[in-house]
């Protein structure tokens, strides 16, 4: 019978519509928990980048709005509907103003895309903060661009174009050696052993940041 | 074989890594921090156990035609759902797993026990036959990147063991370390477990 012609075509249907089934179940049943679970990590690094701006506005620790989640961010963040962006974008509010922007950004890193969250001063050319959403880099190389010294770099620094030159300061910024001391403003620490993705996450700031900051500076959010 | 006969079979004496040389891709993709080597030794363990007493289990009924997309099938139905479980109930440890959780399914060794022992033998057998081959590979895993992560960056799971005095070496952190390591342990295991002369 398992020589016959019609016996291994059943036995493999047989076979997959068993696993398949145990995996819809399995998936099935999951799914709210993992979508829930995805979206609160989510909010919570929206409500990260922002977190060090609220702080300083309301007078509370970073500490206590993070902790306050979800009172906090559905007090403080509103998501923005920008027709011609094609980027999620999200506002940080405290009484009705707008003290700073946040938008999802993506660019290609050395084994496939990274996505990440960058929060802005209302004006667009400030970096306020940053966190990665997803990366595919190597682990322990490239994936290292999540440590916070690294995304701390980035922090508070002007990403577009330098008002008083009318320059873009982003040419200035060089990467430099983990282990080296930055000799001035315009030197960055990179990951060692990891130039490319260093290199990528740099590229992408700047692609996504004056992408954003043209495409907003003259519109009324 | 008694049952321990069987794990420390597979554990040791022909273990999957030094033995027969299968699961090297992932052995030396991983082992630059011991963290991803031990998640990435328990997701191996658990997919190859189950892998393995599922195969044995249906070993009298499968066709020998299409019994290698039989045993992709199943290890691959096993891999998803340790993905799919710990996304739900452990994200954090899912999180870390993430990028090997592919690599499970892609593993020599998982498709080398399930044709050499559990398309041959009973399921209890072939259980504990995956568990050991699990476990041995994972000893590897730990050995080579205790070595990577202590001379790479100064630490053994995470915990800095060096002080500021110690300059990280960037080769360790490297793939071609993993050549050398992998290629040293195997040659001090050839030369003293099983005594092969030059």
């Amino acid at each position: 019978m398992k020589d016959s012609f019609w016996f291994p075509i059943v036995f493999m249907l047989i076979i997959v519509i068993i696993f398949a089934g145990i995996l819809s179940v399995m998936y099935r049943t999951s799914q709210p928990k993992i979508e829930a679970y995805q979206q609160e990590t989510y909010q919570k690094l929206i409500l990260g980048t922002v977190a060090a701006k609220l702080a300083e506005v309301t007078g509370e620790t970073q500490q206590i709005i993070m902790d306050s989640y979800p009172e906090s961010y559905q007090t403080h963040v509103q998501e923005l509907d920008i027709p011609g962006l094609e980027r999620r974008a999200f506002r940080a509010v405290v009484a009705d103003s707008t003290i700073a922007y946040c938008f999802e950004i993506g660019g290609k890193g050395l084994w496939g895309t990274m996505q990440a969250l960058v929060s802005t001063s209302t004006d667009f050319r400030t970096i306020l903060d940053l966190a990665l959403v997803s990366q595919q880099e190597t682990p322990g190389l490239g994936a290292r661009i999540e440590e916070d010294w690294f995304l701390a770099q980035f922090r508070n620094r002007l990403f577009v174009i330098n008002p008083e030159s009318d320059t873009d300061v982003t040419g200035s910024y060089e990467f430099i050696a983990e282990t080296q001391v930055p000799e001035n403003d315009g030197q960055l620490k990179r990951v060692t052993g990891a130039t490319i993705t260093s290199d990528a996450v740099l590229k992408m700031l700047r692609d996504e940041m004056n992408h954003i900051y043209n495409y907003l500076r003259n519109k009324s959010l | 074989m008694t049952k321990k006969e069987i794990f420390l079979t597979a554990a040791f004496k022909e273990n999957s890594i030094w033995r027969q040389i299968l699961g090297i891709c992932s052995a030396l993709a991983v082992t630059n921090l011991m963290m991803n080597s031990l998640i990435m030794g328990l997701g191996v363990i658990f997919s190859l156990a189950l892998a393995n007493f599922s195969i044995s289990i249906i070993r009298f009924w499968t066709p020998r035609s299409v019994r290698m997309m039989v045993q992709t099938l199943i290890i691959a139905a096993y891999v998803i759902i340790v993905d799919i479980f710990l996304k739900a109930n452990m994200p954090e440890i899912s999180k870390q797993l993430g990028p090997y959780v592919g690599l499970i399914i892609t593993n020599c060794i998982l498709m080398g026990r399930a044709e050499a022992f559990a398309s041959q033998n009973n399921p209890l057998d072939s259980m504990v036959d995956g568990i050991g081959a699990g476990v041995g590979y994972t000893l590897v895993l730990l050995v080579i990147s205790f070595f990577r992560e202590l001379f790479g960056f100064g630490s053994v799971f995470g915990i800095k063991v060096f002080g500021a005095w110690w300059t990280n070496w960037s080769i360790m952190v490297m793939a071609p370390s993993a050549f050398f390591l992998l290629a040293i342990l195997i040659w001090i295991i050839n030369t003293h477990y099983y005594k092969v002369k030059a």
